[in-house]
């Protein structure tokens, strides 16, 4: 019974983290804690696909809060623009952040390697608050955009708290999916080896090209939720705390391993909430972890999961040899 | 105490790795100082290794290797290579877009060698007239064979007391493999230098070497003097 | 548009250009030596401009002593960041990864402090000259003029050093063939460390001349940083001539932007400069040259 337990002791772990998620509203409820919880909802899927993108696929994007960004405002003005369903809206969004994505980052992505990708996706999203500053009658400029529609009238805290919920299983489930898809296999091929991937049929700017397109529909998806939840969006989104915190979310967790993100994303959403303490030296703070994180501690929690895996296999063992 | 005139290269039960395949079995040799000895051996059976476990370049795992008496396993290559050890590796790794001119004198880049520049460089134009002519030419213009004797002149620069040479001759016409190992003769005859070459090819390197030595799956399988064995007698142990 | 305007475009392009060359070389020397790229490289910029600031307001030093202590500090800064962080990294599999982010986040964390320690105010480095040139209708400070003969001269000067010295041939050799650095008896990790300490210094005197010709704050490293990498993928990543030729282009490109499309066009006329090289040319002007 014991040594069952432990075997599954993941799958466990699994379980009693999402019961607690999905009771949490009906037990406790303090509505700051939900709004928090939220938060780390959104910012789990972004690092989780940020993670597919980087970790998996190898490709070295560091503009995806930029694409965060794109279906956040293309969601938020749409749907104060054309007074359209702010479900149609995010959807739109999702869709416009993917075309813009595939378009400017992607397919140029696809003649380039390593550390051209990471300049030129860096430039894209920092290119970004100069186009919305200079389109202020749009976007809002400087100020951004305030009074989007929630996603229904008379929206709840608790309401928000299962829908982001939701988001946030489907989510995590289609990125699952797609590690385990014939797309995920074919880029730890690449990854592993890029002319025996190839001679197995292995079409590497198709592979690229799909999975540049569903990371960012799905984060600009989930910028769609995050700008109906909070109500606006400016962009200072753009600025370089998000950047970092979605950085530390899969560098904590373990670049490149499934759940990673989500573990690192639990760490940074509830332990800034903590350093909001440190005051202005927070920013200089969460640097210093990034760092202290690579330095020391480079495969991340998801390392210290297998540690404690292996020394779970060896006890299980050994009381196997002993009985 | 020093001790009497010791070997040149003496290596022992070494063991090389790349990650988990392991290409060296306790393979040992033995150099002479002034002596020319070939190793021939199939492909990909570990000689290139063994050449870059002497270099410092890829360190042996386990075992000796003692150059004029003293234990280099450990050594940093940088520090192997201002002792007197020079390797020419197969792939040549010139500097591509510098100068024939640069390369040499990057050949004395060892502090001892620095003195001597002018001195090599002479000899060096002396050995292979054709870098001389081309001096000023960047070395990714150069053609196979000049590339070739550029690698070797470089390692000549460095004023080594052995040259570690893989496999001078590969890919080269027969005049300029002509030329290359008549430049390998003449470095015999003229310098106070023990050779350690591979090859594949059999014939030249048979007439200039003193002893063979022959390498299989990682091992030392074989070692005689040059008069004593021939080609088809080299070619049967391959198999 | 007449002749003034575009005689005065130029003689501002040029010299911004020489200005971005110099912190363009910075960035090259470590990719074209270390293949890393640092993404750090803004806020060295800046920490140059406030040793220099610091040295000179609150040690009440001249000018010229504050700036070569300034250099000191940022020679052994860049000589312990390496042997303490880079270089362990470099060892681990994951390293292209691992430095980059590695950088970003220790350039967070220097600007964070930089803005605790000198708060967010603009400051400036006093200009090296008063006055003004004027030859016909072009007016230039005798400033600008110094800056870019600083600037040609230092770049004489790094060109004898990487073309004649020992160690500037070992550094050149190290960016072009690193087992053969190896076999010639160079020591990589010592050609590293001093390469790092060397281009931060370079990049650091970069934000000294930046700052006595614009200003500093604790974030004006990043947008210094960007211009940087576009100049260097430009030029072709790790060339240093490259570099300084796009670093000009770029200069002037500026220049005349701001003079017929207006100031706000300048940052998407570097962006679409960026991504057309992208497309059309990745390895750059100097087409896979190397250092
Ligand atoms: N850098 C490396 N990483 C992994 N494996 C290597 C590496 N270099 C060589 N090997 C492997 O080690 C084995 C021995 O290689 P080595 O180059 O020593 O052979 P060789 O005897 O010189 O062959 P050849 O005659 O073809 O030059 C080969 O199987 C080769 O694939
Ligand atoms: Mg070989």
């Amino acid at each position: 019974m014991m040594i069952a337990a432990m075997a599954h002791w993941k799958k466990i772990g699994i379980i009693l983290g999402l019961t607690f998620i999905a009771l949490y509203p009906l037990v406790h409820g303090d509505t700051y804690v939900m709004h928090i919880f939220i938060l780390f909802f959104i910012w789990a899927v972004v690092a989780s696909n940020w993670n597919l993108l980087m970790g998996y696929a190898g490709i070295f994007s560091l503009g995806n809060i930029g694409y965060f960004a794109i279906g956040a405002y293309a969601s938020g003005i749409l749907c104060k623009a054309f007074g359209w369903s702010p479900w149609v809206c995010i959807l739109m969004g999702g869709l416009a952040s993917m075309v813009c994505v595939t378009l400017f980052v992607g397919l140029p992505a696809l003649r380039l390697s390593g550390i051209y990708i990471a300049l030129l996706s860096l430039i894209f999203a920092d290119s970004l608050p100069t186009i919305l500053t200079q389109t202020r009658s749009i976007t809002g400029g400087a100020m951004g955009l305030h009074d989007i529609p929630p996603l229904f009238e008379g929206i709840t805290r608790l309401q928000s708290y299962y829908i982001n919920f939701a988001l946030f299983l489907v989510m995590l489930t289609i990125i699952y999916r797609t590690i385990h898809s014939s797309t995920g296999l074919a880029f730890v091929a690449l990854r592993d080896s890029r002319s025996f991937a190839k001679a197995l049929g292995v079409n590497e700017y198709k592979e690229k090209i799909k999975v540049f397109a569903l990371v960012s529909l799905l984060t600009g998806i989930t910028g769609g939720f995050y700008v109906h939840y909070l109500g606006d969006i400016s962009p200072t989104t753009l600025a370089i705390e998000p950047f970092l915190l979605a950085i530390a979310m899969m560098e904590m967790g373990g670049i490149g391993r499934f759940p990673g993100a989500v573990l690192g994303a639990v760490i940074i959403v509830f332990g800034n909430e903590f350093l909001r303490l440190a005051g202005t030296l927070r920013l200089a703070l969460l640097g210093a972890l990034i760092c202290a994180i690579i330095l020391f501690f480079p495969g991340g929690l998801m390392q210290f999961i297998d540690w404690i895996d292996l020394r779970l296999t060896r006890l299980k063992a050994r009381r196997a040899i002993s009985s | 105490m020093t001790r009497f005139n010791p070997p040149a290269l003496e290596i022992q039960d070494v063991d090389s790795f790349y990650g988990e395949l392991q290409v060296l079995r306790k393979a040992s040799l033995r150099l002479q100082q002034r002596e020319v000895v070939v190793l021939f051996g199939p492909n990909g059976h570990g000689k290139s290794t063994l050449l870059k476990a002497i270099a410092g370049i890829h360190p042996a795992a386990a075992g000796s290797i003692r150059y004029l008496g003293e234990e280099i396993s450990r050594t940093p290559s940088a520090q192997i290579v201002e002792m007197g050890v020079a390797y020419i590796p197969e792939a040549r790794n010139l500097f591509t877009d510098m100068t024939v001119g640069e390369n040499l004198r990057l050949g004395a880049y060892n502090r001892r060698a620095r003195s001597q520049v002018a001195q090599n460089l002479a000899y060096v134009f002396d050995l292979f007239p054709r870098l001389a002519e081309r001096r000023d030419q960047i070395a990714a213009t150069l053609s196979g064979g000049e590339s070739r004797m550029l690698a070797v002149g470089r390692g000549l620069m460095s004023g080594a007391a052995l040259l570690l040479i893989d496999e001078p001759s590969i890919g080269l016409s027969p005049i300029m493999k002509r030329a290359v190992f008549g430049a390998i003769a003449k470095i015999k005859s003229a310098r106070d230098i023990a050779v350690l070459m591979v090859e594949q090819e059999v014939e030249h390197p048979l007439r200039l070497a003193d002893r063979v030595y022959l390498l299989k799956k990682g091992r030392v399988i074989l070692e005689k003097p040059a008069a004593e064995i021939n080609k088809a007698e080299i070619e049967q142990a391959y198999f | 548009m007449n002749i003034k305007e575009i005689i005065n475009t130029l003689v501002s392009g040029l010299i911004s250009g020489s200005l971005y060359a110099i912190m363009a070389l910075g960035l090259t020397i470590i990719y074209g030596v270390i293949h890393v790229f640092n993404f750090g490289h803004g806020i060295v910029a800046v920490l140059g401009g406030y040793f220099t600031w610091l040295f000179l307001t609150k040690l009440g030093l001249g000018l010229i002593p504050s700036i070569l202590l300034a250099l000191v500090f940022m020679f052994f800064f860049g000589l312990l960041l390496f042997k303490a962080t880079i270089n362990p990294l470099l060892k681990t599999p994951n390293w292209e990864f691992s430095t980059i982010i590695f950088l970003l986040g220790m350039g967070i964390l220097l600007e964070n402090l930089a803005l605790q320690a000198f708060g967010p105010r603009v400051k400036h480095i006093p200009a090296f000259f008063e006055g003004s040139l004027k030859i016909g209708f072009v007016r230039v400070n005798w400033h600008e003029i110094s800056l870019i003969g600083i600037v040609l001269v230092f770049i004489l000067i790094l060109n004898f050093f990487l073309k004649k010295t020992w160690f500037g041939q070992a550094m050149r050799a190290v960016a072009q063939d690193m087992d053969g650095a190896r076999i010639v008896g160079i020591s990589i990790t010592r050609i590293f460390g001093y390469a790092f300490a060397m281009a931060t210094m370079v990049t650091g005197f970069s934000g000294i001349l930046l700052g006595t010709k614009y200003y500093m704050t604790p974030h004006i490293g990043w947008d210094w940083m960007v211009k940087g990498f576009v100049i260097v993928v430009l030029g072709g990543l790790g060339s240093a001539t490259g570099a300084v030729y796009a670093a000009f282009i770029m200069g002037i490109a500026e220049a005349l932007a701001t003079l017929y499309l207006g100031s706000l066009w300048v940052w998407p006329i570097w962006f679409l400069i960026f991504v057309t090289i992208l497309l059309l040319r990745p390895q750059g002007l100097a087409g896979g040259r190397t250092l």
